[in-house]
């Protein structure tokens, strides 16, 4: 869990007051000790390294450069420059993936953290099988992404399937989602909120360093359990949150097994396009089209458009994200 | 203690070198043969399913017992899979010495001068005994880069089960108007769609621009069709559609990957002969075959189209080789008697006489079907252009945004044209 282990940077930073005596060592030691084993540490790292410069960034400087140009595997690359960038501006299919992933970021990110911190809430109380019902809410997040679930996920939404019936007995007679063009996208949207275990997990470690102290305080002066969570709950855990957003909407914008799996029909994306995700259509585009190009083009349009979105969200991230380091 | 720790990293610099050795051995070159007396080695892939697989096994392994002196190294995959494997490995100049080739595909690859032309090999291989509609099949520009090996055309595959309840007779010939009417009847009187909405293929529009003597590319591989023959066409799709002729599409998409006539929402559809055998895997009606409505009866426009091809890599070291085995899988009978109808009905007159006995019944009515309208496919069928399976897939996408609604008929036809238009560039 990548998510996991690198919430650890903003935890500590905001909510470990008194963290101090795991940092203190016996300092000359360990100095020197970190000196003569330079060269072993990079050693052991080796296999990191060699991976990130091979496997990441060359391949990312390879692409950057296919992006300006016309390849097609076979014939050697031909410089187009700005080319493939105006084209895809044109390009109506294009525009319809960017709209796709953008509704589909909007909608699934912010759902997907309110159902992860309502649960986690939820779970935060200590009762019996607590450890129970914490597995199994974050299961989902473990076998989610599987090829077989995002099957099951269709089977579910077809017609006269579970879905269906049950909106049927409540009085809403829906038929089937999966053909339906103006609701497959829900699907899928459906299929990421429930996984919502990783956030989950790191609201649960950010509620349980919020001081008691301060909710004792807060009865004392009379205040109601929507008053305690807008003025301490939410407050204090706003660097967890702050990190669940970043991480979850960067993950939204990258999210392509479950569209590949339950809609892809007649082309990538059905039915009628609802389901074109961005990282479909490049894949149709580079691996079925084999426009490499336009395909490594479109990876870095998506990459600054992700980083644009992350710069936005740490701009604004000063005017309520609140870190309780004691330096104010 | 010092010891142990210094044996442990020089273990640790073995290890590392054995690593690195291993990478750069995996890098060179697998072909470890030459002139060296060992047996020569010919890398043959090709696309298909285990059950493929297996009964390639056993063609292998009489073409090696004949020809003690090569060794064959099957690969084989998914279709998909197979063209991005075969485009990544040909990017990095290792194409298979024997692939099998698409005719979708063939004129791409020919194109980038990957392909042996096997008529100038030092061993051609023969043609003569193939049908007449798969002789030049490989040809490209004068080069033969490739070989038929099995042919399919097209057809009406049908219900008679759901057009006797409507009460409906099924022709030897009919127009477009008549199965029109027909398929509109089926679906009022049996609660059945009468077809699968036809207008959604690429390949039926161009034999239906055929049969009124046009044609949907030029020899050069330009768009020789115009956007109005194209929403004349796909009008007919949308008015059918109207009347209740097609099934939803809402179900079409949900039924998916099992297509329209093995879920049972459709009583007939035009499409490729051969498709009757998935839709009999299925589906457990009973389907039949018939000729396709024209608008001209003395031609059906439909030509002999091949099924799967055979070609060889222009770099190959064992031109010779490479040939003999193209031969083999496509003239020997004994190959014929061990696919039957796997590959599709066999191109040589051999194999096909050799696979008859081995046909299940889908596949005999396929080549009855054929026999009885073998006057209609003597034409070779013209090699489509580079993108055409781009056109192809666009085709059905932006029909399906139609029979969606969400887009009128001439904003598709000039879609299908633009994007087209890109594609062929």
């Amino acid at each position: 869990m990548t998510a996991g282990t690198s919430a650890g940077p903003a935890l500590s930073r905001g909510l470990r007051p008194s963290a101090g005596p795991q940092q203190a060592g016996p300092g000359g030691r360990t100095r020197k000790s970190l000196r003569t084993d330079g060269p072993a540490g990079y050693f052991f790292l080796s296999p990191w390294i060699l991976g990130m410069l091979l496997l990441t960034l060359g391949p990312m400087l390879a692409s950057l450069y296919l992006s300006f140009t016309d390849y097609n595997l076979f014939t050697a690359p031909e410089w187009v420059g700005l080319q493939n960038y105006v084209d895809m501006f044109a390009d109506q299919r294009w525009r319809q993936s960017v709209l796709v992933t953008l509704t589909y970021v909007v909608i699934s990110a912010p759902l997907k953290l309110a159902v992860a911190l309502a649960v986690a809430m939820l779970l935060a109380r200590p009762r019996r099988s607590q450890g129970f019902y914490r597995s199994a809410f974050y299961a989902p997040s473990l076998i989610g992404a599987s090829v077989s679930i995002a099957i099951t996920w269709r089977a579910l939404f077809s017609d006269d399937a579970a879905v269906d019936r049950v909106l049927t007995a409540l009085g809403f007679p829906s038929g089937g989602w999966v053909g339906d063009p103006s609701r497959a996208l829900m699907i899928l949207v459906l299929l990421a909120v429930w996984q919502f275990g990783a956030p989950m997990v790191i609201f649960l470690a950010g509620l349980k360093q919020i001081p008691r102290e301060l909710y004792e305080a807060a009865e004392c002066d009379g205040a109601g359990p929507w008053r305690k969570f807008w003025s301490i709950t939410l407050p204090t855990l706003s660097p967890v949150i702050f990190f669940n957003v970043l991480m979850e909407t960067i993950g939204a914008f990258q999210a392509f097994t479950s569209a590949f799996v339950v809609s892809s029909g007649n082309g990538l994306g059905g039915p009628a396009g609802s389901t074109l995700f961005y990282t479909l259509y490049l894949y149709e585009r580079g691996f079925q089209d084999f426009r490499m190009g336009y395909a490594s083009a479109m990876a870095w349009m998506l990459l600054l458009a992700v980083g644009l979105v992350t710069a936005v969200l740490f701009r604004t991230s000063r005017s309520w994200v609140f870190y309780n380091d004691g330096s104010s | 203690m010092l010891n142990g720790e210094r044996h442990r990293s020089r273990l640790l610099a073995a290890l590392a070198c054995a690593a690195v050795l291993l990478l750069t051995a995996c890098g060179g070159s697998g072909g470890g043969d030459g002139g060296d007396g060992g047996p020569v080695e010919l890398r043959y892939s090709w696309w298909g399913n285990a059950d493929r697989a297996a009964l390639m096994q056993q063609a292998i392994a009489i073409f090696e017992a004949d020809h003690p002196d090569i060794k064959i190294t099957p690969n084989f995959s998914d279709f998909a899979e197979y063209w991005q494997k075969l485009n990544t490995e040909s990017a990095g100049g290792g194409t298979p010495d024997v692939l099998q080739m698409d005719f979708s595909y063939l004129r791409e690859y020919g194109d980038r001068g990957l392909l042996l032309d096997l008529d100038k090999s030092e061993n051609p291989v023969p043609v003569n005994d193939l049908l007449p509609g798969l002789q030049q099949a490989g040809v490209v520009d004068g080069q033969r880069f490739a070989v038929a090996l099995s042919g399919n055309t097209w057809g009406l595959i049908y219900d008679p089960a759901a057009f006797q309840t409507a009460g409906v007779s099924v022709p030897e010939r009919w127009t477009w108007e008549e199965y029109g009417a027909a398929i509109t009847k089926v679906a009022q009187t049996s609660g059945m769609a009468g077809a699968w909405d036809y207008t959604s293929i690429m390949g039926v529009f161009e034999i239906w621009l055929r049969q009124q003597g046009k044609a949907l590319f030029t020899e050069d591989g330009r768009i020789e069709a115009t956007p109005a023959d194209l929403e004349r066409f796909w009008q007919q799709g949308v008015d059918l559609r109207a009347a209740g002729a097609f099934p939803p599409q809402d179900k079409v998409a949900q039924a998916l990957p099992v297509t329209v006539m093995g879920a049972d929402l459709a009583a007939s559809t035009v499409n490729l002969d051969s498709m009757v055998t998935r839709y009999a895997g299925e589906s457990d009606r009973e389907f039949a075959l018939g000729a396709l409505p024209s608008s001209n009866p003395a031609d059906l426009g439909i030509r002999l189209r091949p099924g799967i091809l055979l070609s060889a890599f222009s770099g190959t070291d064992h031109p010779r080789q490479a040939a003999q085995l193209i031969d083999f899988m496509v003239n020997d009978p004994r190959v014929g008697e061990i696919f039957g109808g796997n590959r599709g009905l066999p191109a040589s007159n051999a194999q096909r006489a050799a696979a008859t006995p081995k046909l299940s019944a889908t596949d005999a009515a396929v080549a009855e079907y054929e026999k009885t309208i073998a006057q209609q496919l003597t034409v070779p069928s013209a090699l489509p252009p580079a993108g055409v399976g781009t056109a192809d897939s666009a085709f059905l996408r932006i029909n399906e945004e139609m029979a969606y609604g969400r887009i009128s008929v001439q904003d598709a036809a000039a879609q299908w044209f633009s994007e087209t238009e890109a594609a062929l560039r």
